[in-house]
C-alpha cells in the first residue's frame, strides 16, 4: 500500500471513470458530452462568481459528510443522513416558532442546538437498535430517511404550513431577515466559521484523540478493538450520535441560512451526497473538504444544466450514482489489472 | 364480504411488486449478497416497462425488454460486488441511485420532460371470470406459482443447495465443483428477472404510470422482508405479504380517520413495520454488534 499517495489517486481514477462511462450514455443518448463536461466545469468551478455558488452547495455537505465519514469509520453504514437533516430542520424551526420575538442572538444558537440534538436522536434509536440488538443500522436508518422525509411533509403542509403561499410546495413561513445569518447566496462569514469550526473539531476528534484510533480500529478489526480495550458500545453510540448532530447543525445552518424556510421535500439528495463525499475521501476530514467542494461544484452546475446544454438535472444524479457504484472497488490499479479481475476468485 | 374482497384485492395489488422484489433478495441473499440494489433495478423495470408499451405497443415485447434490461443491471452489480470487490452496500445504493436518477435521465431525454408517462394498457387482466379478482394483472395470479418455484428451486434442489452453500461456506462449495463466483452471477440473474416483474406489476398492474421515482422504498422494503422472512422464500413473501397489508391498512385509515391523524403520518405505518419486523428477526436470532453481512465478499 503506497498510503497517502494511493488515497488521492485511487478517487481521482474512479471519478475519471465515471466520467468516461458518463459521457459514453449522454452521447448515446444524443447529448453532446464534450459540452457538457465543459458547462460542468464553466458552472462549478471556473465561471465568474462560480465558486462562491459552488461553495454555497458545499458547505453543508461537508458538515454532513464529516458526520458520516466518522460513522463510516466506525464500521456502521449509517445512510441516514438525509433524515436526520431533515429532522434537525424541523426541530430549528419550531425553535423559531416557539420563541418568534425573542432576540436573535438567543434563538439562532437554540436553534442549532435544537436541529442538532433533533439530528442526534434521529440516529440514535438506529444506533440504539443496533448495538444493543443487532438491528441492520442500513434498513433502519433508509427506513428512518423515509420516516423523516414524511415528518417533513407533514410539518411543512400541516402545523406549520405558511397559508400565504402559493398551493405549488408546501412550505413553512419566511424567516425574518434578522434571524437570518445569511442571504439566499449561502456564503456568509458565519456560516464559514461554523463550518470551519466543525471541520477542526472532526479533524481533533478523528486524529487527535483515542476516540478516533478506536473507532477506526472498531471500524477495521472489531476483533482487535475487543483485545485493545475498546467497548464496541460507546464508541458505536457516539458515532451515530455525532453523525446525527453534524446532519441536524447543516440542517437547521440550511434553515437560518441560504433557505430561510423549510421547503417540502428540499435537497433530496443531500444526504447521499454526504454519504458520497466522505466515501470519495476515504473518510479523512481533509479530504472530505476537497470532495466536498467537487460535489457542491457539480450540484452547482447541475441548476444549470437544462439552461446551457439542454441536459435534465438527472445527468448529475446520474453521474453521483456511478462514482458510487465504483468508488469501493478495491481493485488493485495498475498494470495487473485486468489479470487481478479474473484470477482473484481462486485465491 | 365485498368490503372484505376489496381489502383482500388493494392487498394483493399493493404486495405483489414487494413480493417480486423480495424473491429478488431472496435468491441474491442466499448467494451471500445484500441486494440493496432491489430498488434501482425495480425502477428500471417499471420505466422500461412502460416506455416500451408507449413505444411499441405491444406488452410481450416490453416486458421481455424490461427483463433483459434489469438483467443487464444486475450483472453490472454482480461485476462491481465481485471482480471489482466493491463493498456491496454502497454498490446497492450506486445501482438505487442509477435506477433513480438514469430512469429520470432517460424519461426526459426521450419525452423531453418529467412529466408522468401513461401507457395506453398495462399488464393483461386475469379476466371476468374471477369476479371481484377480474381487476388484477396476470402477474399476480402467477406470483404464488414464482414463490412456489423459487422454493423448489433453493431448497429443493442440488442447484439450491450449491447456492446456499456459496453464500454461507465458499469453500464447502468449491469443494464439490460449485465456482461461487458463477452461483452469484446465476442468482443475480434471476434477481434481475424477479426486479423486472416486481417494476412491471408496480407500473403497469394497475396504474398504467410511469412517475419519477415511483418506486418509493418498496424496494428496500422487499429486502427488509428478505431480512425478516430469513432469507426463505415462503418466509420473505409472507413478510412482504405483511408489509402490504400494514400499507393498506393506513389507506383504510386515511379514509374512515382522516380527520383525527394525519394522512402523511399514517404513510409512515408501512417503513415502521418494516423497523420493527427486522427487529423482531434479529431480537429472534440473537444480538450480534459486529457488521451482519453474510458472505465471504465482507471484508478481506
Amino acid at each position: 500500500m503506497t498510503g497517502k499517495i494511493d488515497i488521492i489517486i485511487r478517487p481521482l481514477v474512479f471519478i475519471l471513470l465515471a466520467t468516461i462511462l458518463c459521457g459514453i450514455v449522454f452521447e448515446i443518448s444524443g447529448f453532446s458530452a464534450i459540452l457538457m463536461f465543459n458547462s460542468i466545469l464553466e458552472g462549478a468551478f471556473f465561471g465568474s462568481r462560480s465558486l462562491e455558488k459552488s461553495l454555497r452547495w458545499a458547505l453543508p455537505l461537508f458538515i454532513t459528510a464529516v458526520g458520516v465519514g466518522i460513522s463510516f469509520r466506525c464500521g456502521f453504514f449509517n445512510i441516514g443522513a438525509q433524515g436526520q437533516f431533515y429532522i434537525g430542520t424541523v426541530c430549528a424551526v419550531y425553535v423559531t416558532e416557539y420563541m418568534s420575538g425573542v432576540q436573535a442572538v438567543i434563538v439562532i444558537p437554540l436553534g442549532m442546538i435544537a436541529g442538532m440534538a433533533g439530528g442526534a436522536l434521529w440516529s440514535l434509536w438506529p444506533g440504539y437498535l443496533k448495538l444493543r440488538y443487532g438491528v441492520d443500522e442500513v434498513i433502519t436508518t433508509l427506513m428512518s430517511n423515509f420516516i423523516a422525509g414524511l415528518i417533513l411533509v407533514y410539518v411543512t403542509s400541516g402545523p406549520l404550513k405558511d397559508q400565504s403561499g402559493s398551493g405549488q410546495q408546501a412550505s413553512t413561513k419566511i424567516l425574518p431577515s434578522e434571524l437570518r445569518i445569511s442571504d439566499a447566496n449561502g456564503v456568509s462569514p458565519t456560516i464559514i466559521a461554523i463550518t470551519i469550526t466543525v471541520g477542526i473539531f472532526g479533524w481533533l476528534l478523528v486524529n487527535r484523540t483515542s476516540f478516533g484510533t478506536l473507532s477506526s480500529l472498531a471500524g477495521r478489526n472489531p476483533t482487535m478493538l475487543k483485545y485493545q480495550g475498546g467497548k464496541i458500545w460507546q464508541l458505536g453510540l457516539a458515532s451515530f450520535i455525532i453523525c446525527g448532530m453534524l446532519a441536524g447543525l447543516s440542517g437547521s445552518i440550511e434553515l437560518f441560512g441560504p433557505t430561510g424556510r423549510v421547503v417540502s421535500g428540499f435537497l433530496p439528495t443531500h444526504g447521499f451526497t454526504a454519504i458520497l463525499v466522505a466515501l470519495v475521501a476515504s473518510y479523512a476530514v481533509i479530504g472530505t473538504a476537497f470532495s466536498a467542494l467537487f460535489f457542491g461544484g457539480l450540484f452547482s452546475a447541475a441548476l444549470f444544466l437544462p439552461i446551457f446544454t439542454g441536459l435534465p438535472t438527472s445527468a448529475i444524479d446520474l453521474f453521483n450514482a456511478i462514482i458510487a457504484l465504483l468508488i469501493t472497488a478495491r481493485i488493485t490499479l495498475g498494470k495487473n489489472f485486468l489479470g487481478n479481475l479474473w484470477n482473484r476468485n481462486h485465491d | 364480504m365485498i368490503e372484505f374482497h376489496e381489502f383482500l384485492v388493494a392487498i394483493l395489488r399493493s404486495g405483489t411488486p414487494l413480493i417480486y422484489a423480495a424473491l429478488a433478495g431472496v435468491i441474491v441473499h442466499r448467494a451471500g449478497v445484500w441486494h440493496l440494489g432491489l430498488e434501482g433495478i425495480m425502477i428500471i423495470g417499471a420505466c422500461v416497462t412502460i416506455i416500451g408499451i408507449v413505444l411499441t405497443n405491444s406488452f410481450v415485447v416490453s416486458i421481455l425488454l424490461a427483463i433483459l434490461i434489469c438483467i443487464v443491471f444486475s450483472i453490472l452489480q454482480w461485476f462491481v460486488i465481485e471482480k471489482l470487490k466493491a463493498n456491496q452496500i454502497i454498490v446497492g445504493l450506486g445501482m438505487t441511485g442509477i435506477g433513480i436518477g438514469g430512469t429520470a435521465f432517460a424519461v426526459e431525454s426521450i419525452f423531453g420532460s418529467l412529466a408522468a408517462i401513461s401507457a395506453p394498457f398495462g399488464i393483461p387482466r386475469i379476466g371476468d371470470t374471477f369476479g371481484p379478482y377480474s381487476g388484477l394483472s396476470v402477474l399476480v395470479f402467477i406470483m404464488p406459482f414464482a414463490v412456489f418455484s423459487l422454493w423448489v428451486m433453493l431448497l429443493r434442489s442440488r442447484f439450491g443447495l450449491r447456492l446456499a452453500a456459496a453464500g454461507e461456506h465458499p469453500f464447502a462449495a468449491r469443494s464439490v465443483g460449485a465456482n461461487p463466483s458463477m452461483m452469484r452471477l446465476i442468482a443475480f440473474c434471476v434477481g434481475g428477472l424477479f426486479c423486472a416483474l416486481a417494476g412491471a406489476e408496480l407500473a403497469a398492474g394497475s396504474l398504467q404510470i410511469f412517475a419519477q421515482n415511483m418506486v418509493a422504498g418498496r424496494g428496500f422494503m422487499g429486502f427488509a422482508a428478505v431480512i425478516f422472512g430469513g432469507g426463505h422464500p415462503v418466509g420473505s413473501a409472507l413478510a412482504a405479504m405483511f408489509f402490504s397489508i400494514v400499507s393498506v391498512v393506513g389507506i383504510r385509515m386515511q379514509i374512515h380517520m382522516g380527520n383525527f391523524l394525519s394522512h402523511d403520518l399514517l404513510l409512515c405505518l408501512p417503513y415502521i413495520a418494516t423497523v420493527l419486523g427486522i427487529w423482531i428477526t434479529a431480537r429472534a436470532k440473537g444480538r450480534t454488534n459486529s457488521a451482519t453481512q453474510p458472505s465471504e465478499l465482507r471484508e478481506q
